[in-house]
């Protein structure tokens, strides 16, 4: 039966970004309705699906979410999987085989928890370097909100500025450094004799005590695909403490239509149960937090005859300047152990091969070593080998600690050309899946052969690897961002610098999808500033109403 | 030479027709010569069921190689695996090593994970490395010490 259920503001997604902005909104006293397409499950439920698939899923962090029906997302334990859902095309299609689940708690379910900011020069790349966008805000409006965002989720990281990334800061993070593990370290110490820092990353997992009533990290080595005992921040952990203020959550509510009135402003979002019933949400605000896909993809299946493109969309650039930070991996083989699985599984990077006046040029890139355990990469290879008794268990020692894997992500920048479409393909409910057109272009081309893939073979070969193979595909990062892109014009961008669409008072569209460019390191972090910033606009506006 | 293994074993008791009680220890006993580490009872309970369950001639390889490791006079794997002639039953031989250390029969989508922890591949390396999602120490209590290569943990 179809219902009609209101509240100050409704927030579609309990992502991050949902879930900061309705912590905001209920501690000023509005009342906040959430809409979660996805189900609402236990972590011991995740742990115990991770735990109980086959050692080669292992590594597909999508595999302990599988999706509703009626919620679904890119699974990729196969090519044929991968492409039910995601319809991509262009050069680079593989790249944007973007990892989201649509469970309640988002894509945090199973991130690495990295943390970093953006540069001022991250910002700035137009009259800097006179290439892409520069941001309509720059970085010291939006440091208080990284700040806030460090201290709401948590996040840990060293205090001495030469460590820091960067070291623009008006507080210390709210915890220390989390200890290296031996390969980590001995990453560091080959990238310090090339003249390079790898610095400590700056990273939601509670470091040596709890916080947020959420314990230390113990060293899981399991933060993808799922924090067994939540030292690292997940959206999820919030859902409880929404509730106990006052907040409603509805799970298996997927959102597909946003109802525009007079004066184009939001009316409704309308929405189906997992009976395919529909029903109504009225709100005096209404935030759009689905991810960096399903928020254009939700504003482009909303069109109507006020919005003919589509709500929000007047610029035509609802769904375009899609981004990412393309990504290369370097396999190595080395003849003294490296040994990886010691402690979380990401914990650093080098960022300041981010920058640089080679931007005009090309982009900047990271470089990271993986700390993922490789034990269970090695014991399959072993296995394989058919070897047998001591042989068998010196080669799973040796494949496990000997083998070591360096990831490089590429600074992409906006793109109209990149552009999420609604496919002629259906879902289960009948909802055009998005279609995306990608190609990373002759920037994040020109970094790779010219800049990135030299110097991870300086690193490979001062790490004394005996074996290096570099990946020559792209492949995604999964940080989804530009499909919403915020700008001052509204006949060039979607939002404004609180997250506000330019065409609708009453509508916020924070997260990726606002970023104009995204810089090498994860985007989470930004879009949590983001969020906490249109949070401060929302309550703002709502008082002023 | 193989069918003659499995249709006339040289220890009746082995392979004969063994009986569903019976096998469950057979497959141990073959399992502790195959691998001289501590096996888990219960893991190889299941997995001698299922094993079973998926192919009729495995209680017959399993006698087969039983019958070679005793005439060889094996107490571990390589005293008699060069003896195991290829075929069916080196095939069963690699199964049940490569079960014991995936904790899986086979890897693929959907199939049935008979032990995560205590799967052996993890035991190699677990002096340094974590099994994810199991934590070796506590709140950050890890260091960035190695362990030489050579130094394999005894399990």
């Amino acid at each position: 039966m179809a219902t009609e259920t209101n509240a100050d503001v409704v927030i579609v997604g309990t992502g991050i970004v949902g879930c900061l902005i309705a912590q905001q909104m209920l501690d000023s006293g509005l009342s906040v309705l959430m809409l979660e397409a996805g189900p609402r499950v236990d972590r011991w439920r995740i742990v115990e699906n991770f735990r109980n698939l086959p050692p080669s899923l292992r590594l597909h962090f999508d595999a302990p979410y599988p999706p509703k029906p009626w919620a679904p997302h890119m699974e990729s334990y196969t090519d044929a999987a991968a492409a039910e859902y995601l319809q991509l095309e262009g050069p680079n299609a593989r790249a944007y085989r973007q990892g989201y689940v649509r469970y309640a708690g988002g894509a945090t379910w199973h991130w690495a928890g990295i943390c970093w900011r953006l540069t001022p020069e991250d910002m700035r790349l137009k009259s800097l370097y006179g290439v892409a966008r520069d941001w309509d805000i720059d970085y010291d409006t939006l440091e208080p909100y990284y700040t806030r965002a460090e201290y709401a989720i948590g996040v840990c990281g060293p205090s001495d500025p030469a460590l820091q990334w960067p070291p623009i800061r008006s507080k210390p993070y709210p915890m220390g450094p989390l200890p290296f593990g031996p390969g980590e370290q001995r990453f560091t110490d080959a990238a310090a004799r090339l003249g390079l820092k790898n610095v400590p990353a700056a990273q939601a997992r509670n470091s040596g005590i709890a916080y947020d009533g959420r314990p230390p990290c113990c060293g899981n080595n399991n933060c993808i695909p799922v924090c067994p005992i939540a030292a690292k921040y997940d959206a999820a952990t919030a859902l409880p403490k929404i509730e106990a203020k006052g907040g409603r959550i509805l799970a298996n509510a997927v959102a597909y239509r946003v109802e525009t009135g007079q004066k184009n402003a939001i009316e409704a979002v309308h929405y189906f149960d997992s009976d395919k019933h529909s029903h109504r949400a009225i709100a005096k605000i209404f935030v759009l937090a689905c991810n960096g896909i399903e928020t254009p993809k939700l504003l482009l299946l909303s069109k109507d005859e006020r919005n003919p493109n589509g709500v929000a969309n007047s610029s035509d650039q609802v769904g375009r300047n899609m981004m990412d930070q393309p990504k290369l991996v370097a396999e190595l083989i080395l003849a003294e152990p490296m040994w990886t699985g010691v402690g979380p599984v990401q914990g650093s990077s080098i960022m300041q091969t981010s920058q640089g006046d080679f931007r005009g040029k090309h982009g900047g890139a990271l470089f990271r070593f993986n700390n993922l355990a490789r034990s269970a990469l090695g014991g399959v290879a072993a296995v394989r080998k058919g070897l047998v008794g001591k042989a068998l268990d010196a080669e799973i020692r040796r494949l496990s600690a000997c083998t070591a894997e360096l990831t490089i992500e590429h600074e992409l920048i906006p793109d109209p050309n990149n552009r999420l479409t609604l496919s002629s393909k259906k879902d289960w409910l009948g909802i055009n899946k998005p279609n995306i057109y990608y190609d990373v272009g002759n920037y994040v081309r020109r970094s790779a052969k010219e800049y990135s893939v030299p110097l991870v073979r300086r690193l490979a070969a001062e790490l004394g690897a005996i074996d290096v193979q570099v990946s020559t595909e792209f492949t995604n990062s999964d940080h989804i961002m530009g499909g919403t892109i915020m700008g001052a014009d509204s006949a060039a961008s979607v939002v404004d610098t609180d997250c506000r669409a330019h065409d609708h008072h009453n509508l916020f569209l924070p997260g990726g999808g606002a970023m104009t460019t995204g810089g090498c390191g994860n985007s989470t972090l930004t879009m949590a500033a983001l969020a906490l910033k249109a949070a401060d606009a929302i309550a703002a506006q709502i008082k002023r109403s | 030479m193989l069918g003659g293994l499995a249709a006339a074993p040289i220890v009746p008791t082995v392979a004969a027709d063994p009986s569903a009680t019976d096998f469950p220890n057979q497959f141990m006993e073959l399992s502790s010569l195959l691998i001289a580490h501590r096996l888990d009872h219960d893991v190889g309970l299941r997995l001698a069921a299922a094993l079973r369950m998926k192919d009729a001639a495995f209680v017959v390889h399993v006698g087969g190689l039983i019958e070679i490791a005793k005439s060889k006079n094996a107490k571990i794997v390589e005293d008699f695996f060069a003896d195991v002639p290829d075929g069916p039953l080196r095939d069963t031989a690699l199964l049940i090593i490569s079960a014991w250390y995936l904790g899986v029969i086979v890897d693929e989508p959907d199939t049935e994970v008979f032990a995560y922890e205590l799967a052996l591949m993890y035991r190699p390396t677990n002096d340094v490395m974590t099994i994810p999602s199991y934590a070796i120490s506590g709140p950050s209590g890890w260091t960035s010490e190695g362990r030489p290569l050579a130094n394999m943990p005894d399990f």
